[in-house]
């Protein structure tokens, strides 16, 4: 039987940690992969998908069953990404990811551990990766959050304009102009030679 | 083929990202895709969305580690304690509170004549000291000087005031 977040949320409140265990189990992979995508170091993403959780867990007292426990979690792993960001930029820190080609979350996917793959296809998928995050981190950081939000989470516009604190018609404009300049940045990279017309 | 007027390819072209993440009314979605299948321009727009897509749709999930999950409830344990035993501190100091109130309970059922005349006539004695205020002079050790004073002479001079009683310039007739 499926129960849904709410309900989980409502027996954490009264103590049950099956339920908080049971929320983790749902949400850490794509609360990792979406911090990755916002902060791009491994490592970082998954000490702040802890820090969500945490908080989360924290929290649980002041959680109302009305609004969505999705929207309430990935609000906070944004709130987290953007100090994260805001961080950096003050210590000028440079992670190991962006400065070196070998990207060691390639150890965590799938792929690495099939052997039908071949060196090439392996290399030419990587690179590919690697263009789409960059390309991604050269968006406006609303644009970016937007865009990861409904493209690698899949959620609604309602959901991410709860999120974004913003209107859902913002969110559509936000969407629309981060697709085209996602398209101008992948013709930049020499990418999209089939995706040459203007959105 | 039929020409669209460019407002409403505009119209369109700017609500095409939401259909195609499917965020619109079904009607609305109906209209587009109607327009789509006869214009070749809007059509291509759409066909970029979707190849812009297709290549963000590259990037591999990332798994979170074997370690996560039990990091994670281990650390919510941790939380977990620390908060039961701040609510254990607290109940200590509570129960700390309800003895005190059972020892003066005590007190005054032993003593229950003497000790709630006593209470009772100190309260008054306390609430009397604070609201009476004696008169200055019967405080004062040298009551001359303040006769004397200056203060004490403004006192004595008695003010006056003059009143005219001026007669009406006019005045009616005797009818």
């Amino acid at each position: 039987m499926f129960v849904s977040d709410e309900d989980l949320m409502i027996d954490c409140k009264k103590g049950d940690m099956s339920a908080f265990e049971l929320l983790v189990r749902r949400y850490q992979d794509a609360i990792i992969n979406y911090i990755h995508f916002t902060i791009s170091d491994y490592h970082r993403a998954e000490d702040l998908a802890q820090e969500t959780f945490l908080r989360v867990f924290k929290n649980v007292n002041r959680y109302e069953p009305k609004a969505s426990f999705k929207s309430w979690l990935y609000t906070i792993a944004t709130n987290l990404c953007r100090n994260e960001i805001r961080n950096r930029s003050r210590r000028k820190t440079y992670y190991l990811e962006d400065l070196v080609e070998e990207n060691e979350d390639v150890y965590h996917s799938e792929y690495m551990v099939d052997t039908r793959l071949q060196p090439d296809i392996l290399y030419e998928k990587k690179e590919r990766q690697q263009i789409i995050k960059k390309a991604i981190k050269l968006l406006p950081e609303n644009q970016s959050v937007a865009l990861t939000l409904v493209t690698y989470q899949e959620l609604s516009y309602e959901e991410i304009s709860e999120i974004l604190d913003c209107s859902v018609g913002a969110v559509k404009s936000l969407i629309h102009r981060a697709r085209q300049n996602m398209k101008d940045i992948l013709n930049k990279f020499g990418i999209g030679g089939s995706v040459n017309e203007k959105i | 083929m039929k020409k669209y007027d460019s407002n409403v390819c505009d119209s369109i072209s700017s609500q095409l990202s939401a259909y195609f993440d499917k965020q619109i009314p079904v009607w609305k979605r109906h209209l587009i895709k109607r327009h789509l299948d006869r214009c070749p321009n809007c059509a291509s727009k759409f066909n970029a969305i979707q190849k812009t897509d297709e290549f963000l749709q590259f990037v591999e999930p990332i798994k979170a580690s074997d370690s996560f999950l039990s990091d994670v409830l281990q650390q919510a344990t941790a939380v977990n304690r620390t908060n039961s035993v701040k609510h254990g501190s607290m109940k200590r100091f509570g129960t700390y509170v309800e003895s005190m109130q059972g020892w003066l309970r005590g007190k005054i059922r032993a003593y229950n004549p003497v000790f709630m005349l006593g209470f009772v006539f100190g309260v008054i004695i306390m609430i009397g000291a604070t609201l009476y205020s004696p008169p200055i002079e019967k405080l004062n050790p040298y009551p001359q000087l303040l006769i004397n004073s200056a203060e004490a002479q403004q006192d004595k001079i008695i003010s006056f005031e003059v009143i005219s009683q001026q007669e009406p310039k006019r005045r009616l007739k005797n009818r």
